[in-house]
């Protein structure tokens, strides 16, 4: 992939939707599985991985002239693991209470797919003004990708959201086992692609018609 | 060649970079991160004690600590060492008594250092090292915290941890005099959030309360559905106003003393080492605390919390 010709809006669209982490490129899928049981998780799972993301991809892209290209990945992997060493310092050290949340999440961080698989696609081919919006665009859309399973999963099985009751019964114990993970992630992906092969059917209908 | 001496330097100065980073954020974040911790550790302690927060706590509330330490002497036999509060007319000292692995009283020596100096543990180690001269060296071991309110002692608070599924999880733990558990909570882990993470939820975590010793020694963790109601009861946070009457605290209560621990669903494991975390470190407490009495009340030491 040379330089991307892609706008800046369009690069965080398509991390949202067209290219999202879980549903379209199924990066990240352990997370997804296993830590997406209720909302809340979701959230601050996909803040952690935003930032990591975002200011992995800038490192990254600043440097992508000096690493020796088969030596990147160890590179990537360091580069990471430094970012998240970093944020888990600074958030235990000046914001006690938001480490106190997120401190687990933030440490699950390296081995995660889809900053790697970022970094490799795109940062290491791009300037940093692009690799920034790419972060963003993978960051929220790995977010949107947890908290829509976090929303599923937690309802069915909890019959509530944000740990407030809503219905007063839990319906479907089922879907907060990791079990469930893998079939929210299945029908969602699946939706999204039947979304996306409907979008196409009209598209060519339309170019068709003209 | 020329290719691997260029990969390898190449690796060697990332690696040095990256380190060098991590270094000099430890290095700044380092005391703002230890007083977090220290500060945290206080408001468990409070938080189990029943002192949400630091208005409601009374005047006559104090925290003593034994310190264990294992000393060496230079045969290479082992004993252990425990600094142990006294009290000096008004004033708080600290004595060492040196006890056999039997728990069997070999001597005492006073230790020159104040309450508020011993919680460092460098300037603990400064104090003993003046008593504790080579050949004979000494490590520290645990922390133990007795709560008194008067005369009266409260409680015992013991830090400690134990391996969880992925690694340490650090807790601490609330005992009445008679070892039962008044409270348990969890101060740092890295379970898997969502699954062994909900150790620190306290519909986990509170399972344990109100727990005897003897009931302890036999607990067990069982794969069953958490009831209903007494995940309401346990949730004690989320209570609303006039959620459970008192009669209705007290079935429930009594309902479920002497249940198992009901395990987390998906984390089985986390649930039960938990669970044996707690029975060990209350066990061990219990026999040390057993032999360290009878060596103050028959050397007639004059500490604090008696």
């Amino acid at each position: 992939m040379a330089v991307t010709k892609k706008t800046n809006k369009q690069l965080v669209l398509d991390g949202l939707l067209s290219e999202n982490p879980i549903f379209r490129l199924a990066l990240s899928m352990c997370p997804a599985v296993g830590i997406s049981s209720s909302v809340m998780n979701g959230i601050l799972l996909g803040i952690a991985v935003l930032f990591v993301q975002v200011f992995s991809s800038c490192t990254i892209s600043l440097l992508k002239d000096y690493i020796h290209p088969r030596i990147r990945i160890p590179t990537y992997t360091l580069v990471i693991a430094t970012w998240v060493t970093v944020i888990d310092l600074v958030l235990a050290a000046y914001v006690p209470v938001a480490y106190k949340a997120m401190g687990i999440f933030v440490k699950l961080i390296v081995a995660f797919a889809i900053i790697t698989m970022r970094l490799e696609v795109f940062a290491c081919k791009n300037p940093v003004v692009p690799s920034f919006w790419d972060g963003v665009g993978m960051g929220t859309g790995f977010m949107f990708g947890m908290v829509t399973l976090g929303t599923v999963r937690e309802f069915l099985g909890t019959g509530g959201l944000l740990g407030h009751d809503l219905i007063g019964t839990r319906p479907l114990l089922f879907f907060i086992l990791p079990l469930a993970g893998f079939f929210c992630v299945g029908f969602i992906m699946a939706i999204f692609n039947y979304v996306e092969i409907v979008y196409k059917r009209m598209k060519r209908k339309r170019s068709i018609a003209q | 060649m020329k290719q691997i001496i260029r990969i390898t330097i190449g690796l060697v100065i990332s690696c040095l970079v990256a380190g060098a980073v991590m270094g000099g954020v430890f290095t700044v974040t380092d005391k703002a991160k230890k007083r977090n911790e220290h500060l945290a550790v206080q408001e468990t302690m409070l938080g189990l004690l029943g002192y949400k927060d630091a208005k409601q706590v009374p005047a006559d509330l104090k925290l003593y600590s034994i310190y264990r330490y294992i000393i060496t002497d230079g045969s290479g036999s082992q004993y252990l060492g425990y600094l142990v509060p006294v009290a000096e007319g008004n004033e708080t000292g600290y004595v060492l008594l040196k006890l056999d692995l039997q728990g069997k009283f070999i001597s005492k020596k006073n230790i020159d250092i104040s309450p508020e100096k011993a919680r460092e543990a460098p300037e603990r180690e400064s104090a003993l090292k003046a008593v504790l001269k080579p050949p004979i060296s000494f490590r520290y071991a645990d922390e133990a915290i007795v709560a008194t309110l008067g005369k009266k002692r409260l409680a015992y608070l013991l830090p400690g941890e134990f391996l969880g599924f992925k690694t340490t999880i650090k807790a601490m733990l609330a005992l009445d005099p008679s070892f039962g558990i008044v409270g348990l909570d969890i101060l740092e882990h890295e379970e898997d959030p969502g699954l062994g993470g909900e150790i620190e939820q306290e519909y986990f975590k509170n399972q344990f309360k109100d727990k005897s010793y003897d009931r302890i020694t036999k607990l067990k963790v069982i794969k069953e559905p958490l009831p209903d109601e007494y995940k309401k009861y346990l949730e004690k946070s989320k209570w609303q106003k006039g959620a459970f009457s008192k009669e209705q605290i007290a079935t429930i209560r009594k309902k479920y003393q002497d249940k198992d621990i009901y395990a987390i669903t998906g984390a089985t494991i986390s649930s039960k080492a938990v669970t044996d975390g707690v029975k060990g470190m209350i066990r061990k407490f219990a026999y040390r605390m057993g032999k360290l009495e009878a060596v103050i009340v028959n050397e007639k030491i004059p500490a604090v919390f008696l």
